[in-house]
């Protein structure tokens, strides 16, 4: 038996704003090629209001998490907090977001790092120190306010959510994990410095020698432990830069689109970063039936993948509606233009 | 504009989760928390979270000439909510709305936000806002 079997999803919550710009309003403002939208199969993007940031996010996501898991927030043994969009360079979000759901002060909080993939790593861990038994459950979260250099092509799906699970004991899970496996290596596909207020990237390098070899590496390497295939999965989720991506990655790894589809949320709010394949999943658990077997393979630059097996059990209908879905926040949304986009992202200079 | 970090810090817990005192005596809720209920004096209360409560808007108020530090969420929108349950009187900033989506009686719900955001080297003080629910902004 595989240590990840005895865990699971005891709880799971996301977070998406509001407000929405259209990628045609960032085509206009910035004259990029009007059928560039198209070619990322992504229509709107999700904004964080002036008031929020990847700490605020987290805290809905997390409160729409325990209330599903159910559990007394001082038996969680460790926030972990996966964003590229902390508030504070040096200073932990994760006790912030500790305090305010009542969790402190006997637990680990730590904020990690690996672009977007620090929340996927930090869940795998959660997976090892609930199976070893040191703690009884684990709050993971993958929030971003991710930003983009305006004018930069990133900037048509760099998007605002948050998700939030909390891992527990598998008699407890609404999903339990089979198996999971990573691959990682040093790829300079995107970076940001530490004086810089957005990140570069390599264009076309983040394609093949990132997304894809990173992605296609971490699930081989799960099907070669498992022995599992495509077949065997009802849905498969991966991190979502764009709405072609994952349908591609799919594609080459042999999962139909439709095993896809239910899990895509890139076409309408874009890229959240940590918060991206993770918002797949929680809309997928909110809809699974019992039995059903996911795939999930988040990815983040730098480069790394790590995918889970994870099989759905009959506890995600108890569950389920305890908190606002994936879609209600979807359905919840209000277009801004570029210029309030622009206040309430900062990207414009203001002496405070 | 900067905040006096003890104060700041000693009122966060009360800010993350609205933290108020419910009086044992005459059953009055009030926020911010007190040691003495300030409707009938009595000093046997409670302390109660009333961040699981939605509220009812009572009234509020457009600020557009605002204050150091609060310019970028001009228009300020400062609202008195009454908690559904516990009958508690909030003063929070409304968030996630416009102006023209408010009416008497509303009701909302709380979340965490950035209070005030001491510009790009001090502290983000966070705390409560309301917002409409959720599904009524859909």
């Amino acid at each position: 038996m595989l240590p990840e079997e005895n865990t699971g999803i005891v709880g799971w919550g996301s977070y998406v704003p509001r407000w929405r710009i259209t990628l045609e309003e960032i085509v206009e403002t910035w004259g990029f090629n009007p059928e560039q939208p198209k070619e990322l199969r992504v229509v709107e993007k999700s904004v964080a209001g002036v008031d929020e940031d990847a700490v605020t996010m987290a805290w809905e996501a997390a409160r729409n998490a325990l209330a599903r898991a159910g559990v007394n927030p001082k038996e969680i043994g460790a926030v972990w907090f996966g964003t590229e969009s902390k508030p504070y360079a040096v200073k932990p979000s994760a006790t912030i977001i500790a305090e305010a759901l009542g969790i402190t002060p006997n637990a680990m909080a730590t904020d990690w790092e690996f672009a977007c993939r620090a929340a996927s790593e930090a869940l795998r861990t959660s997976i090892g120190v609930v199976a070893s038994g040191l703690i009884k459950y684990a709050l993971v979260i993958g929030s971003d306010t991710a930003q983009a250099n305006p004018g930069d092509v990133l900037e048509l799906t760099a998007s605002s959510a948050a998700t939030a699970l909390v891992i527990g004991r598998r008699e407890e899970a609404a999903a339990y994990f089979e198996a999971s496996a990573s691959y990682v290596t040093d790829t300079p596909d995107f970076w940001r410095r530490d004086n810089s207020r957005y990140p570069l990237h390599g264009e076309a390098f983040t394609g093949e020698p990132a997304y894809f070899k990173h992605i296609i590496g971490a699930v081989k390497a799960l099907f070669a432990k498992t022995g599992l295939k495509p077949s065997d999965f009802d849905y498969a989720v991966f991190h979502q830069p764009n709405g072609t991506f994952p349908i591609r990655v799919a594609e080459i790894l042999g999962f139909t689109k439709e095993k896809v589809l239910p899990g895509l949320v890139t076409p309408l709010i874009g890229n959240s970063y940590n918060s991206s394949a993770l918002i797949g999943l929680s809309k997928i658990l909110d809809q699974a039936a019992p039995g059903q077997r996911i795939l999930l393979a988040p990815f983040g630059s730098g480069a790394g993948s790590d995918a889970f097996s994870i099989v759905v059990t009959d506890k995600v209908m108890e569950k389920r509606d305890k908190a606002p879905k994936v879609e209600d926040y979807l359905n919840r949304k209000q277009l801004i233009s570029y210029a309030l986009y622009a206040k309430y992202r900062r990207l414009i200079n203001r002496i405070d | 504009m900067r905040i006096s970090i003890p104060p700041s810090w000693r009122t966060r817990i009360y800010r993350y989760r609205l933290t108020a005192t419910k009086c044992k005596k005459c059953g009055r809720a009030a926020y911010p928390p007190s040691n003495i209920c300030r409707y009938c004096g009595s000093r046997e209360v409670e302390f109660i979270d009333l961040i699981d409560e939605k509220a009812r808007l009572i009234t509020w108020t457009i600020i557009y000439s605002a204050m150091e530090g609060f310019e970028e969420k001009r228009p300020v929108v400062l609202g008195i909510l009454e908690t559904v349950n516990t009958k508690a009187r909030v003063m929070a900033p409304l968030t996630d709305t416009t102006p023209e989506e408010l009416r008497v009686g509303l009701m909302m719900e709380p979340v965490l936000r950035r209070i005030i955001n001491e510009g790009g080297h001090g502290l983000i003080h966070y705390g409560v806002s309301y917002r409409p629910l959720l599904k009524s902004t859909s």
